[in-house]
C-alpha cells in the first residue's frame, strides 16, 4: 500500500506538470482529490488494513492528501491569475447597445433657456389659460374697442366674450389682480393668431412675457434687465438698440434689436443684410393698465416685455419653415 | 407708407443731411424705415435713347435688331418686345446697368449671332409697375441721352415706413416732416393758401346738412366749377407713382395728392350728379344696396354712415364713393368733401363691408379735425392750376361743438420718474414746440399744452413723456443693471412639467408639439370640444380635448415618412366644454396633461440583441418609473378596464386618492384606423395638475437592511382568468410583515403540458426583518402556510420543484 501511495503521488505531480488551464486542473482534482478519486480510494482501502499498518499508513495518507491539496491550490492560483490576464478575447470595436436618444422639443427647450435666465434674477414663472376672456386679453390691456390696434393681432374667437389669447400678456392682469406690488414674473405660454399658415407664420406660437411693477421702476432698469438677458442668452459681446414702437399696454414702448448672432452684425441672409435682429417688444406699463388692476399709477410704475419663442429658435437653429416645428417628424426632432 | 424725399423737403430743410442719417433718425424716433429706394442709384447707367431703325432678327422669329441713338453714339440692341418701333424714345440699360427687377447686370453680348449692346426695358423690368406686355415708351418730348431717373422725374429717394396704429399723423408727408423738424431741431415750413375766387358763392350751388353729428362732427366743402378733366402734370404723376398710387385723372389725382401730403382723405363729387345740389350725412337704411366706385354692389346696414344727396346715397362715409356721383371725363363742377368722421364708426363699417381703403385706413386711426378746410382749399388751388377750375367764393363748414382740443399738463419730474433720468427742462420744451404740440404755459414745474387735432394719440401726461423720450432718443436713457425690490419667494408653475419632461427625455422619449386646434369629429371622442367661432378651416375648428389625437396624427406622419418605431411625449393644455354655452371660466375646463405614446419595435435586430415589438408592459413600466421618479405613489389606485372604450381596447385608470391622475392603455383598432394606423399603439395620458409632488410630502429615511434576506420560489397552475394582481394581493394580505417583496419571474401557458385555460405563474418571495436574522424554520412555516392558502383559495396546483 505504501507503494500505491508513492505511485499516486508520482502520478499526480507528473500530471500537474502538464496542466495548462482550469479545465485540466479540475479534471486532475476530480481524478485524485474528488469523491471517487485516487486519494479517496486509498482511504477506503485503508479501512481494511491491520491496526499496526494503520499507524504508519495513516500518517502517510494524510501527508499525501496535504501535499496534493497544497500543490493543487498552488496551481489553481497560478492558472487563474494567468487566465485572468489572457482571458478577455472580446472585440471591443463591436457596436454597443444604444438606447433611443430622447430629445426635448426645441421650442420648449428655447423657452426653458429663457425662463432660466429670468429665474436666476428673481422672476417667478406664472402660467395662465389659453382660452382667455376678451376683457383680460384686450380691454384690461388698454386695447380700445373698435381700434386698429386690434388689427395687429388677428383673433380666434370662442364667442364675443372669450378668445384664444393672442399673447401671454393677459397673465400679467391675472397676477396683478391677485397680488399687491411688488410683482415680478415671467409668463411663458402658447398663443394664437388667426393667420394663414405658411413658411413664415403659423396660427399658434409661444411667447414669454415679463413684468416688474414696484415703486420707482424705470425705463432705465428695463433697459438694464433686457441687456442683461441679451448678454446671457446671446453672448456678452452682443450690441443692442432700443427703437420706439407702439403697444397699447405700454408707454413709452420700444422694440429691442440686437446684432445678428449669425454674422455678428456684418450682414447676412438671416438679418436681411441689416446686421440687426428684432428680438422683443417692451415698455413701461401703461397707467391705464395699472388703474385697471387697482394699482395707483402715482405710487408705482412698472415695465413689461415680451418675445416670440419660435422666431428665436428658428434663427438660432437656421430653420427656414415654421411648419417643421409642428410636423414632429422624428428625423427632425432627433437632430436637437 | 411710402414717403418721397423731395416732397418732405418742401416742409423742412434737410438738404445737408444724408439719406442714411434721415432713415436712421426716423427709425430711432419710432417711424421705422423698412426700406429705402434710391431711384438715382437704381437707374445708374440707364439713359434715354431713340430707336432709329428696327429690322427683323435673321435667326429668330420673335426678336428684332434695333439701332438706337444715345445722343453720343449709335448702339445695336436685340429686342424681344412686340411694340418696339423706330421713332420711339425708350429707356435703355447700357453696359454695367443692373436690372432692378431681375438682379442681373447688362453686358455686351451676342444674341443668336447678333451683337447686342444693352437692353430696352419694360416698366416691369424697371420695377415701376407690373406691366411687362412690352417696352416702356417715353413721351416724344423727352430729351435723348439723359439719365433715366431724371427723365422719369424720379431722381428721388423713397422711404417705406412702417407706421404704428397710434400715429395717424405720420400717414402723410406733412406729418413725417413734422417729426423730422423736431428730430433735427429745424423749423417747419407752412404753405400760404390764398387761391383766387370767382364772385359766385358756394351757397348758391350747394347745401349741406348733417343728421348724425356724433359720427360726423365736421364736414367742410369747397366747390370748383368749369374744370377740365384730363391728365395730371408729370411731376404729380411721378410723385403719386413713387408713393405707390396709380394716376387716374387730374381731379382724382389731386384728391389723392392732398391726402398723401396732409393725411386728410378727400372726395370729389360731380356736383351735377348730386340731386337737389345737396349733401346729407346720415345713417343708411338697413338692407339698402349701394354700388361703390369699384362697381361692387354692397349691402348696407343701419349702423353705417352714408353721404346722401337730395334723393339717394352717394358715398359710404370715409370709405368709398358711389359709382353714381363719380368724376367722369365730362365732369365740370366739383364739390370737394373734406370731413372728419368718428374713427370707430368708420372702422365698424369698413370691417362689416370687408373693405379697406386709403381713406378708411386714415379715418379709423383718427384724422386732423382741424385740418379739413385747409385740405379742401389746397385741392381747390391745385384744381385751379391743373384743371382750369374756378373756385367759388365762400365755403360750407359744419362743425359740432364736441370737437375740442385736449389740454394736457406735463410735470417735469415725471420724466425722471418714468424714464430713470432727467432731460433738461428747456430741452423738453423745445422738443414739444418743434412737434407743434401747442405749448401755452411753462413754469419751473409744469408745461401745459393744447394738443392740436393732428395728434389724436396724445391725451395724457404719459403720452407727452413718450414724445420727449422718442425725440430725445432712447439711446440717451441710461442702462441700469440693478434691481432693488423686497425679497419675495418666486414660484414656478412649470416646475412639475419640466421635471417630468427631463425624466421622459432621459428614458429616450422624443418630445413633440401639436396644434391645439383640431378637427371637431375626432376631438369629440375624448370630450365635448370647445369650438372656435372663426376657424381657419375645418381641420382646425375646435380646441383639443386630449393630446392623443395629435399624437396619433404624428405617428401616422412618421409612418408615412418611413419611421416605424417611436416613443413620443407631449405636454400641453386640453379643453373640455362643460356648460351649454361659454359665459364664464366655469363653463369649460382647461388642464395640463402629459401624453406618452409608444409604437413599433422596442429593439431592432442587432448582433447581440433580438428584435422585439413594444407591448403594453413597456409603457406600463415607463409610466411606473416616471411616477416613482417624481411623485408620491403610495396611495395610487387602479381601475382595470378590459372591455373596449372609444379610445382604448383595454386600459388602466390610475387614481391618486379620489383624483383620476391618468389613463394608460392600448389604442383600439377602430380609433387608430381613423388615422390610418395599422400597427399597435400604446398610450398614456397624465393630468399634471392632479399629481401630488414628492416634495410636498416629507420623505423619511428607512434604515438600511443589516440582516440577510431569505428568498423562496414557487409556481402554481391557475385558471387563466385569475388576474395576477388578485393573486399577489392575496399573498400579501395573507402573509406576516416578514414578507417584503413579491415578484413574478415566470409566466407559462401550454395546453398540452398544463391544460387548456390554465397558466402557470412563478413567484419569488423575499422575507427579512430589519432588526434580526430570520431562522429558516420560521420562513419555512410562513411559506408553507401561503402555499396552502393559495391552493385552497384559487384551487391552484403547486408545481413540483
Amino acid at each position: 500500500m505504501l507503494n500505491k501511495i508513492s505511485e499516486t503521488k508520482r502520478q499526480f505531480f507528473a500530471a500537474a506538470e502538464g496542466i495548462k488551464n482550469s479545465k485540466e486542473l479540475e479534471d486532475l482534482r476530480i481524478a485524485h482529490l474528488g469523491r471517487n478519486g485516487t486519494v479517496a480510494t486509498l482511504f477506503e482501502e485503508f479501512k481494511t488494513v491491520t491496526p499496526e499498518e494503520k499507524r504508519v499508513l495513516g500518517k502517510e495518507l494524510n501527508l499525501l492528501r496535504q501535499e496534493l491539496q497544497a500543490r493543487f491550490d498552488e496551481l489553481k492560483e497560478v492558472i487563474e491569475s494567468s487566465e485572468k490576464l489572457s482571458a478577455p478575447k472580446i472585440d471591443i470595436s463591436l457596436p454597443g447597445r444604444v438606447p433611443n436618444k430622447g430629445t426635448g422639443h426645441i421650442v420648449a427647450e428655447t423657452m426653458n433657456e429663457i425662463i432660466t435666465i429670468f429665474k436666476k434674477i428673481g422672476f417667478s414663472v406664472v402660467t395662465g389659460p389659453e382660452i382667455e376672456s376678451d376683457k383680460n386679453n384686450f380691454e384690461a390691456l388698454n386695447f380700445p374697442a373698435d381700434h386698429p390696434a386690434r388689427d395687429m393681432q388677428d383673433t380666434f374667437f370662442i364667442n364675443k366674450d372669450f378668445v384664444l389669447r393672442t399673447h401671454t400678456t393677459p397673465v400679467q392682469i391675472r397676477i396683478m389682480q391677485t397680488q399687491e406690488p411688488p410683482v415680478r414674473a415671467i409668463m411663458p405660454g402658447r398663443v394664437y393668431r388667426n393667420e394663414a399658415i405658411n413658411a413664415r407664420s403659423y396660427c399658434m406660437f409661444h411667447q414669454v412675457d415679463g413684468i416688474y411693477v414696484d415703486e420707482k421702476v424705470t425705463f432705465a432698469e428695463l433697459k438694464g434687465t433686457l441687456v442683461h438677458f441679451a448678454k446671457e442668452y446671446y453672448g456678452s459681446s452682443v450690441q443692442y438698440k432700443f427703437r420706439p414702437s407702439f403697444f397699447p399696454f405700454t408707454e413709452p414702448s420700444a422694440e429691442m434689436d440686437i446684432t445678428c448672432f449669425i454674422c455678428g452684425g456684418k450682414g447676412c441672409r438671416v438679418c436681411k443684410q441689416s446686421g440687426w435682429l428684432e428680438i422683443l417688444g417692451c415698455g413701461m406699463v401703461d397707467p391705464n393698465v395699472l388703474k385697471y388692476v387697482g394699482y395707483d399709477p402715482e405710487k408705482v410704475t412698472g415695465y413689461a416685455f415680451g418675445m416670440g419663442i419660435e422666431r428665436i429658435s428658428m434663427l438660432k437653429h437656421d430653420i427656414n419653415d415654421i411648419r417643421l416645428l409642428y410636423e414632429n417628424d422624428v428625423r427632425f426632432l432627433k437632430q436637437f | 407708407m411710402k414717403i418721397v424725399l423731395s416732397w418732405i423737403k418742401e416742409f423742412v430743410d434737410i438738404e445737408d443731411i444724408s439719406v442714411e442719417k434721415i432713415a436712421h433718425e426716423l427709425t430711432m424716433a419710432g417711424l421705422e424705415v423698412e426700406s429705402i429706394t434710391n431711384y438715382g442709384e437704381m437707374f445708374d447707367k440707364f439713359i434715354t435713347a431713340e430707336v432709329i431703325e428696327k429690322i427683323k432678327h435673321p435667326n429668330a422669329d420673335k426678336l428684332s435688331v434695333c439701332k438706337v441713338n444715345t445722343g453720343s453714339e449709335v448702339l445695336q440692341i436685340v429686342c424681344g418686345a412686340p411694340n418696339v418701333a423706330a421713332g420711339q424714345i425708350i429707356p435703355l440699360a447700357t453696359e454695367g446697368a443692373r436690372i432692378p427687377n431681375a438682379d442681373f447686370v447688362i453686358k455686351t453680348t451676342k444674341l443668336r449671332g447678333e451683337l447686342s449692346q444693352g437692353m430696352i426695358c419694360s416698366e416691369s423690368e424697371l420695377g415701376l409697375s407690373n406691366d411687362h406686355s412690352g417696352i416702356m415708351v417715353l413721351s416724344p418730348e423727352t430729351k435723348i441721352g439723359i439719365p433715366l431717373a431724371e427723365a422719369l422725374g424720379q431722381n428721388d429717394v423713397v422711404f417705406e415706413i412702417g407706421i404704428t396704429p397710434n400715429r395717424p399723423d405720420a400717414l402723410s408727408h406733412q406729418g413725417v416732416s413734422r417729426d423730422l423738424a423736431a428730430i433735427f431741431n429745424r423749423p417747419m415750413k407752412t404753405k400760404n393758401l390764398s387761391p383766387e375766387r370767382i364772385a359766385k358763392r358756394i351757397e348758391e350751388v350747394a347745401k349741406i346738412a348733417i343728421e348724425d353729428k356724433v359720427n360726423c362732427p365736421r364736414y367742410s366743402a369747397v366747390v370748383v366749377t368749369d374744370c377740365k378733366v384730363g391728365d395730371s402734370p408729370d411731376w404729380m404723376k411721378n410723385r403719386l407713382r413713387m408713393a405707390g398710387m396709380r394716376s387716374i385723372n387730374n381731379i382724382v389725382d389731386i384728391t389723392n395728392y392732398v391726402m398723401l401730403e396732409t393725411g386728410q382723405p378727400l372726395h370729389a363729387f360731380d356736383l351735377n350728379n348730386l340731386a337737389k345740389s345737396s349733401i346729407i350725412v346720415k345713417k343708411a337704411n338697413d338692407g339698402t344696396k349701394f354700388k361703390t366706385l369699384d362697381s361692387v354692389e354692397r349691402n348696407l346696414s343701419g349702423s353705417m354712415l352714408m353721404i346722401c344727396d337730395g334723393e339717394k346715397e352717394v358715398a359710404i362715409a370715409g370709405i368709398m364713393g358711389g359709382e353714381n356721383s363719380e368724376v367722369s371725363s365730362t365732369t365740370t363742377n366739383i364739390l370737394i368733401e373734406s370731413a372728419y368722421f368718428d374713427p370707430g364708426c368708420v372702422r365698424r363699417s369698413a370691417r362689416a363691408l370687408g373693405l379697406s381703403t386709403e381713406a378708411s385706413y386714415r379715418f379709423e386711426r383718427g384724422t386732423d379735425f382741424e385740418g379739413t378746410m385747409y385740405a379742401a382749399l389746397l385741392a381747390a388751388d391745385l384744381m385751379q392750376k391743373y384743371a382750369n377750375g374756378k373756385i367759388l367764393s365762400g365755403e360750407l363748414d359744419i362743425r359740432a361743438e364736441s370737437l375740442k382740443k385736449k389740454e394736457v399738463t406735463l410735470r417735469f419730474n415725471q420724466i425722471e420718474r418714468i424714464l430713470g433720468y432727467s432731460v433738461p427742462q428747456d430741452k423738453v420744451v423745445s422738443i414739444l414746440r418743434n412737434l407743434q404740440l401747442g405749448v401755452k404755459e411753462v413754469t419751473d414745474k409744469i408745461v401745459v399744452m393744447t394738443i392740436p387735432g393732428f395728434r389724436p394719440d396724445i391725451e395724457r401726461e404719459i403720452d407727452i413723456v413718450e414724445e420727449v423720450a422718442r425725440i430725445h432718443g432712447y439711446d440717451n436713457i441710461p442702462t441700469v443693471h440693478r434691481v432693488s425690490s423686497p425679497l419675495v419667494s418666486a414660484v414656478d408653475d412649470l416646475e412639475m412639467v419640466n421635471s417630468m419632461r427631463r425624466v421622459l427625455i432621459g428614458m429616450g422619449f422624443n418630445e413633440i408639439m401639436n396644434n391645439s386646434l383640431q378637427p371637431a369629429e375626432i376631438t369629440a371622442v375624448t370630450g365635448v370640444p370647445v369650438p372656435v367661432m372663426n376657424p381657419l378651416n375645418a381641420e382646425m375648428s375646435v380646441m383639443r380635448s386630449s393630446l392623443i389625437q395629435g399624437g396619433l396624427a404624428t405617428v401616422k406622419n412618421n409612418l408615412n415618412a418611413g419611421e416605424k418605431d417611436m416613443r413620443l411625449f407631449e405636454y400641453g393644455d386640453i379643453f373640455i366644454k362643460k356648460g351649454e354655452a361659454i359665459n364664464s371660466f366655469e363653463d369649460f375646463e382647461e388642464v395640463t396633461v402629459v401624453t406618452m405614446l409608444i409604437t413599433g419595435k422596442a429593439a431592432t435586430k442587432t448582433w447581440n440583441e433580438e428584435e422585439r415589438d413594444y407591448d403594453f408592459y413597456d409603457l406600463k413600466g415607463y409610466l411606473k418609473s416616471l411616477l416613482e421618479s417624481y411623485l408620491v405613489t403610495a396611495n395610487l389606485g387602479h381601475v382595470y378596464k378590459t372591455e373596449s372604450d372609444p379610445v382604448f381596447e383595454y386600459s388602466i385608470e390610475v387614481f391618486s386618492g379620489e383624483n383620476k391622475i391618468g389613463v394608460i392603455g392600448k389604442i383600439n383598432d377602430s380609433f387608430s384606423s381613423l388615422f390610418d394606423i395599422e400597427q399597435a399603439v400604446f398610450c398614456a395620458e397624465l393630468f399634471v395638475n392632479c399629481i401630488e409632488r414628492k416634495k410636498d410630502k416629507l420623505k423619511k429615511y428607512n434604515p438600511l437592511l443589516k440582516y440577510p434576506k431569505i428568498v423562496r420560489d414557487f409556481a402554481f397552475i391557475f385558471d387563466s382568468e385569475v388576474r395576477f394582481d388578485v393573486i399577489s394581493d392575496f399573498i400579501r394580505k395573507n402573509s406576516s410583515p416578514l414578507l417584503k417583496k413579491i415578484s413574478l419571474f415566470d409566466l407559462y401557458e401550454n395546453e398540452k403540458a398544463i391544460g387548456a385555460g390554465k397558466r402557470s405563474l412563478a413567484f419569488t418571495l423575499e422575507f427579512y426583518d430589519l432588526n434580526r436574522t430570520l431562522t429558516e424554520d420560521e420562513v419555512e412555516k410562513e411559506f408553507s402556510a401561503i402555499i396552502q392558502k393559495i391552493t385552497k383559495k384559487f384551487d391552484a396546483v403547486l408545481r413540483g420543484n
